[in-house]
């Protein structure tokens, strides 16, 4: 118990003191996740509305294929594009692996299958009555889409919130295309994992306090949204 | 003239069943029509073929003369002349003013013509202080007339409305009546979707009656020769004579 606590003791006041290696890693973590879901919201979100709005052949396919892709273990991702952009992979002349631009597409992989899955949802759970009635009004099929993305907008944030939750908490994509490089690419997840196989139990907790509380933001967002 | 819509051979399918199925029809602009049946007659179908939400899956279908184009982006072009005011109304997200300027912001009319034709299409349905109001805080009756609203600011060549006194209590409908007439007399083309056929008769609306999707007759001999005229309404409905185009 007494190991507990003062390996509490010591993580509040690292946070409390602005430890400067907590803050880069806690920088990294935010920096590289928010990019990625950005990016994955740009993809994935229009597609979500397409796979919802039109019926086209495969598409019971395509959506087991995206409850398929949610599932997948994040060092799958990790591996696979860690064959793409290692030196003898296709894409290793432009030297990204180990760095924050890898990390980040490993996790636009992991994110785009939720957001583009809870978008096909929301926009399918839509008033159906929200199509013809823009179309009435005037608007073409993209101003139609559109209009069907504002009216289910909590749903849309709802979306890319889980995406956001499931990329900041993951290890398997930082620690393989990241490399856990400090001061580079060492996000909370990856420092969490090596700290306390060095032992430094205390680190690990102050950057596990960072990051419960960010899930915690993340989930009474979430909350706030389902009740709107 | 130029018949505003013709179909011809027109057999429109879903699932697999055939909906509607059409030899020829021909409806001519300024006329004021009314398309009655029995739920599943193929009312609504039809309207949403006028309405060129829908492309029929089979015949002819000619708006003004053209045959329906092929790029959507045409066919929009098309739609705008046209606006369908739906038996259930959506309102989109907002205050009432919002869903006016809708349309009229697609059709890049500047913020003034817009200010303008939203207070008159609110004046006209007798909400004319309704502008800022949110639409969750609308009543069914409200509901309906923001939508004939919407549709009126459009200034579109024909007005498709789908069982509009649905949902409307005994006054707001007797409203509603002499709105249309007002409408029909500016000679608006209307083509308006009941299953209440002493309104249509009330309204001298061009009776088509649809059975399991086909035409039975058209139009009433006597269909023309009662007219309505409600005026005091205590909703204040005010059919002011639409502004040009």
């Amino acid at each position: 118990m007494y190991f507990l606590g003062d390996s509490l003791g010591t993580a509040l006041a690292l946070l409390l003191n602005l430890d400067r290696e907590v803050l880069t890693t806690v920088w990294t973590s935010l920096s590289v996740s928010f990019g990625a879901i950005l990016a994955a919201m740009v993809v994935a979100v229009p597609l979500g509305g397409v796979i919802a709005l039109r019926e086209f052949p495969g598409k019971r396919l395509t959506l087991t294929l995206l409850n398929t892709l949610m599932a997948m273990p994040t060092v799958v991702v990790g591996l696979l594009i860690y064959g793409l952009l290692s030196r003898q992979g296709p894409f290793g002349e432009h030297g990204l692996l180990f760095t924050p631009a890898a990390m980040m597409l490993g996790q636009i992989v992991l994110a785009v299958p939720i957001v583009a899955h809870y978008t096909v949802a929301a926009v399918t759970g839509a008033d159906p009555r929200i199509l013809p009635t823009a179309l009435t009004l005037g608007a073409g099929p993209l101003r139609a889409m559109l209009r069907i993305f504002l009216e289910v907008r909590f749903g849309l944030v709802a979306a890319v919130v889980a995406g956001f939750g499931r990329i900041i908490a993951e290890v398997g994509v930082a620690m393989m295309l990241g490399g856990n490089i400090r001061g580079y690419t060492r996000t909370m997840t990856t420092a969490i994992a090596l700290e306390t196989s060095k032992g430094e139990f205390a680190f690990a907790l102050a950057l596990g306090l960072v990051l419960m509380t960010v899930a915690l933001l993340v989930n009474l967002f979430l909350n706030l949204l389902q009740q709107r | 003239m130029t018949p505003l819509y013709e179909l011809n051979r027109i057999e429109h399918r879903r699932e697999g069943r055939t909906v509607l199925a059409i030899d020829r029809l021909e409806l001519q602009p300024g006329h004021f029509y009314a398309l009655t049946g029995a739920n599943g007659a193929g009312k609504s179908t039809l309207l949403h073929l006028l309405a060129l939400l829908e492309r029929p899956s089979g015949g002819e279908l000619r708006f003004d003369g053209q045959t329906l184009p092929g790029s959507n982006h045409h066919l929009c072009r098309l739609r705008r002349e046209i606006t369908l005011v739906h038996q259930a109304p959506f309102l989109l997200a907002g205050t009432v003013a919002d869903n006016l300027a809708f349309g009229l912001k697609l059709r890049g009319l500047p913020r003034r013509e817009r200010n303008r034709r939203t207070l008159w299409a609110l004046q006209t349905v007798g909400l004319g202080d309704f502008g800022e109001r949110r639409v969750g805080r609308l009543s069914g009756g409200e509901i309906q007339r923001v939508a004939l609203a919407r549709a009126l600011a459009l200034r579109p060549r024909v007005l498709l409305l789908d069982e509009p006194s649905t949902g409307l209590d005994e006054s707001s409908a007797a409203a509603f009546e002499g709105l249309l007439a007002g409408l029909r007399d500016q000679g608006l083309s209307l083509v308006m979707a009941s299953h209440d056929r002493a309104l249509v008769q009330r309204l001298g609306a061009e009776e088509i009656r649809l059975a399991e999707g086909r035409i039975l007759g058209h139009p009433l001999a006597d269909s023309t020769s009662h007219r309505l005229a409600v005026s005091g309404s205590s909703l204040c409905l005010n059919p002011s004579k639409m502004p040009g185009r």
